[in-house]
């Protein structure tokens, strides 16, 4: 499946990231924290069909610190490194199960939380808040999985086969 | 089509570009060498907004209460509730003007030192990233005041009506408030003649003090008030800032109180800010 080009792709964030914004004080009353701007891109670095280069994954990043007012480098860095696990692994994700894709999804968004909250909550960091997370995040990935949108998705992609 | 693994150059790519995502990270902790892009940022962001519902939300406002026969009543209602607003800052403030100041004189030495015919100057949140404050250890908001000044604010405190908030850290037209439960902020605390350096917690509406059971003898309970001490010059002594929530042995001697703070900053958008004496 095509990519969306760069400013589909900046819009995307840019909308990902109001919606985290908004959603974040609710969920984090319930110990959940959804780090949706992290999943759109790692979902659309994993329904590409070509390698996501790393200097756009980096400026991307650069560019998701910028408007979440967060530190500079620091999803630079998780963008790069989590466009290098998924590129690297494209090819043997084909052999998972969408299940087990889900549990990848559900265990990335954990460690992205972790080492965020390393750097910008250190004194109230939570293990209850990345236990939770992971189910809720990989019971989302599944729900999406699981739902027509995705299924039509995949559909199309399979008669590009035929 | 099968993707490629990354070859070896890509790889080397990928390394140099994670491994200067590092170094800005280092960078901007120990430097903060990014808050100017930051602010820009921030500020280009309100004004954006700002201009944007000027030019396409306000004209439609305007013409709908103009034809609205309750158009008068609106505008009303607005003006008294700021009005109302302002009142309860005002009102925090007379109620507590032997806390603010020591006396009536000194509130009239300190408007004719400076020139000044009010004693706080009335403002609204900008921004207040409410994610950070509930999720991360940065607590920040964006204020602006209402009547145009060119006071610089920097180290100045801001209050609502329930008692204060923070501290204005920047000031570049639109200013920066650091809150109390920052954990970069520092507040000097006092109860029954006993004094601590309170320290924001990260966690909304918290902050904690450590102190020695050697010092302090009398010991703290629970619900207990804490109020400003004054030391430092920032805030006003004896201004109620919370409650003692909880109590925590860290070893035989040093003892960690968690205060629960009277002001809650997503209550009330109308702010007041004290110019700093």
């Amino acid at each position: 499946m095509k990519a969306p080009g760069i400013l589909k792709t900046i819009l995307l964030l840019f909308l990902a990231n109001y919606l985290e914004s908004i959603t974040a004080p609710a969920f984090i009353k319930i110990y959940v924290a959804w780090p949706v701007t992290f999943l759109v891109f790692s979902g659309l670095v994993y329904i590409s069909s070509k390698n996501i280069n790393p200097i756009y994954a980096f400026c991307l990043g650069i560019f998701v610190d910028l408007i979440s007012n967060s530190l500079f480098g620091l999803n630079a860095m998780l963008f790069c490194l989590f466009s290098y696990v998924i590129n690297s692994y494209s090819n043997t994700f084909k052999l998972f199960s969408y299940l087990q894709i889900c549990i990848f999804f559900g265990a990335s968004s954990v460690f992205f939380i972790g080492l965020s909250n390393l750097f910008l909550a250190i004194e109230n960091f939570s293990y209850l808040i990345l236990f939770v997370s992971f189910f809720f995040n990989t019971g989302l990935a599944l729900l999406i999985a699981m739902s027509p949108i995705h299924r039509f998705s995949v559909n199309r992609r399979l008669s590009e086969y035929d | 089509m099968a993707r490629v693994a990354p070859s070896s150059s890509t790889k080397a790519l990928y390394f140099l570009c994670i491994l200067l995502g590092a170094i800005l990270l280092y960078v901007d902790i120990s430097y903060k060498s990014f808050d100017t892009i930051k602010n820009t940022y921030i500020s280009t962001t309100i004004s954006t907004k700002f201009l944007f519902k000027k030019i396409t939300i306000d004209p439609f406002i305007y013409l709908y209460e103009l034809s609205s026969s309750k158009s008068q009543l609106i505008n009303k209602n607005r003006n008294l509730q700021a009005a109302l607003d302002k009142s309860y800052l005002e009102n925090f403030i007379v109620s507590r003007g032997d806390k603010f100041f020591m006396d009536d004189e000194a509130i009239i030495a300190l408007m004719s030192k400076y020139e000044i015919d009010q004693i706080f100057h009335a403002s609204k949140i900008k921004l207040f990233d409410t994610t950070k404050y509930f999720c991360c250890d940065t607590h920040v908001m964006y204020i602006d005041v209402i009547s145009s000044s060119d006071t610089d604010f920097t180290g100045s405190a801001v209050i609502n009506s329930e008692g204060i908030l923070g501290q204005v850290i920047s000031d570049n037209g639109v200013k920066e408030v650091l809150l109390l439960t920052d954990t970069s902020h520092y507040i000097p605390l006092e109860t029954e003649g006993y004094f601590c350096n309170a320290k924001g917690s990260g966690r909304p509406g918290i902050i904690s003090c450590t102190y020695s059971s050697l010092i302090w003898t009398n010991p703290v309970s629970n619900g207990q008030k804490i109020y400003s001490s004054g030391l430092g010059g920032i805030y006003p002594r004896g201004i109620p800032i919370g409650y003692v929530q909880g109590i925590t042995n860290i070893d035989e001697t040093n003892i960690k109180i968690d205060i629960k703070l009277i002001t809650n900053p997503l209550k009330v958008s109308m702010l007041g800010i004290i110019e700093n004496q």
